[in-house]
């Protein structure tokens, strides 16, 4: 699916009422979002808020209940995960969701040859194949080249967390949602995270969900709140410090519950 | 190309067998055990159980009878080298079909549904008369003439099929190193991950089912010539169980291992009819069936390679004590 370029000006991503049900139970209700191209968002909220939800439902991974959802100014509500992300989405899972029989090399080489279309070949990989040169260069960002030949399966929780995020940087992607990337990475691990964060070209979109109120304040221009399925409040980093629902809802909650 | 050297003895072994091991049990294993490849193919790289490798080796057999020389005086003549390829062909589209009615099927689901589909083809095969003489089906099938060389002979028909095996586990070993190869081993771990790719996933479960097809159709298209006859039996329940059964006693960790299975199975087979009546053949296969699927749940193959690594660890060692002194 060629990406359409004659949006320049739309918005990178623009949500109206999305809702998602669970049974009789709203997980989100009723949320817009509107994210500019090269916007460094954060999604901030409690255990429960609905966060991953709202993640699942932007990718396609479940189906919006209500609302709508527009990338670049295409409508892509009725669009499965697959056209969505050849549409330059791409994000990371909270639980790393990976191929346990592949080995690292072969599933960065699956990112990048599924985003090319090459995926269908039937012949017998070279070594010298450039879409695995190209794995390589992906293992070396995320921090994984050391265990290129693992399968993912033996890898330890920390690198599948960054293999999740090697998969995610395949190919140029456009809007990157990044599901709470700094959870269980070592206390060394995570300032290499942040470094390949603010390394990232300026105009790919980041929409990063951080349970740590901290970092996701440091790390983004504006900031999203979520709280029991429902947007709580938006703004940048200082007005949402400020903000006495946040204060209220959030930061007691977080400790109350 | 360690695998190679497996071949020397099998070359090797024309020259010690009489024809009745030659035929009846090293030829109908690489044949039984190239059929059981398809299966161990789904199995190992898709994850999927599928009940209609019998269906699709079927139709390769049924194909070469009704373009080739039968005596039921059903069918058109056609070359072999025209009615080979098409026999291929035919069995690669069905494994195709087969894999777009099964590809939202796993676990118990998809083997209902290719249980459905050869149970299916069965009976249809019973019924019609136009293009599988239904219940008595063709027999006379004679394997071509080559070069003056006949494969009804013990001999070549042994190197064909030898040769027909290699290739096949050639291929397999190939195509999961492909990029839709490993595309099908993504499906198999992980489906809804392999869509956050950005990949469909109907192309890479059609593909495998289609090159399972094309695995059993190598091994259809011996079988027929090395019974001669094809019938709806050969098609039923019981081929079915058997590739199963062939394909749980190899293992599924390897694709070698259907080839250990077939040996097994024809072996037991063969020789147990003798020791014990026929109705009881069924309940000894039962008997080794459990028996592996408890002492060995990956299969004799498994099992085997297992005792090598714990044969082989001591001297390994030994070498780099050795090493370490010098
Ligand atoms: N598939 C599902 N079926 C039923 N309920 C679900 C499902 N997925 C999520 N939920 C519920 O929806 C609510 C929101 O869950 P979600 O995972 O989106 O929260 P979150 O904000 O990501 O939380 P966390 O910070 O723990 O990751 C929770 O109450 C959860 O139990
Ligand atoms: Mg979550």
């Amino acid at each position: 699916m060629p990406v359409n370029h004659s949006h320049n000006t739309a918005n990178a991503l623009e949500v109206r009422g999305i809702g998602k049900r669970f049974g009789g139970f709203w997980a989100v209700q009723d949320i817009d979002l509107t994210v500019r191209p090269g916007e460094r968002r954060a999604i901030l909220g409690p255990n429960g808020a609905g966060k991953t939800s709202l993640f699942n439902v932007l990718t396609g991974d479940t189906s919006a209940t209500t609302g709508q959802i527009t990338l670049f100014g295409d409508s892509v509500t009725r669009e499965p995960i697959n056209k969505r992300i050849q549409r330059g989405l791409r994000r990371t899972y909270q639980h790393a969701h990976l191929f346990n029989g592949l080995t690292v090399r072969d599933t960065l080489f699956l990112a990048v040859a599924g985003l090319r279309g090459s995926w269908r070949q039937v012949m017998p990989l070279r070594a010298s194949d450039a879409r695995l040169a190209e794995a390589e260069r992906l293992a070396e960002v995320a921090g994984v080249a050391d265990v290129l030949d693992r399968e993912t399966s033996e890898l330890s929780h920390g690198q599948r967390r960054q293999l999740e995020i090697g998969i995610a940087l395949a190919e140029d992607p456009k809007i990157l949602l990044l599901d709470e990337p700094a959870a269980g990475l070592s206390p060394a691990e995570r300032p290499k995270l942040s470094a390949l964060l603010k390394s990232l070209p300026e105009d790919v979109t980041v929409v990063l969900i951080e349970h740590d109120m901290d970092i996701a304040l440091q790390t983004s221009e504006s900031v999203s709140v979520l709280y029991n399925g429902r947007l709580l409040a938006e703004g940048s980093p200082d007005e949402i410090m400020r903000n006495e629902d946040v204060h209220r809802v959030y930061i007691g909650g977080a400790h109350g519950h | 190309m360690k695998q190679a050297f497996i071949l020397i003895p099998l070359l090797i072994l024309p020259f010690v067998l009489n024809d009745f091991w030659l035929t009846q049990v090293a030829t109908r294993s690489l044949i039984l055990g190239i059929m059981a490849l398809s299966l161990s193919f789904l199995a190992t790289y898709l994850g999927v159980v599928s009940f209609a490798q019998a269906t699709m080796a079927g139709i390769a057999g049924y194909t070469i009878a009704f373009f080739g020389p039968n005596t039921v005086g059903i069918g058109v003549p056609l070359p072999f080298w025209v009615s080979i390829p098409l026999a291929l062909v035919l069995a690669t589209v069905s494994g195709a079909l087969v894999g777009l009615i099964a590809r939202r099927s796993r676990g118990i689901y998809a083997i209902m549904i290719t249980l459905a589909i050869g149970v299916a083809f069965f009976y249809f095969t019973r019924q019609n008369y136009t293009f599988f003489n239904g219940w008595t089906g063709f027999s006379g099938v004679r394997a071509p003439e080559i070069a003056g060389l006949s494969l009804r002979d013990p001999l070549p028909l042994y190197l064909l099929s030898l040769g027909m095996a290699a290739l096949a586990l050639a291929l397999v070993s190939g195509f999961v190193r492909s990029p839709l190869g490993l595309t099908i081993q993504a499906v198999r771990d992980a489906p809804g991950r392999v869509l956050a790719l950005g990949v469909s996933i109907t192309t890479p479960i059609v593909a495998a089912f289609a090159f399972s097809g094309l695995l059993a159709g190598a091994g259809g298209i011996l079988n027929v010539w090395y019974q001669e006859r094809i019938s709806s039996f050969s098609v039923g329940l019981g081929p079915i169980i058997d590739i199963l059964i062939i394909s749980v006693i190899g293992g599924l960790r390897h694709p070698g291992g259907a080839f250990v299975g077939a040996v097994v199975f024809v072996l037991l087979d063969t020789f147990a009819v003798d020791l014990i009546d026929r109705e009881r053949f069924n309940t000894l296969i039962g008997v080794v069936l459990l028996l592996i699927v408890i002492v060995a749940p990956g299969g004799l193959q498994q099992l085997a390679s297992d005792w090598m690594a714990r044969l082989r660890r001591p001297e390994v060692k030994e070498k780099s004590t050795v090493r370490a002194n010098s």
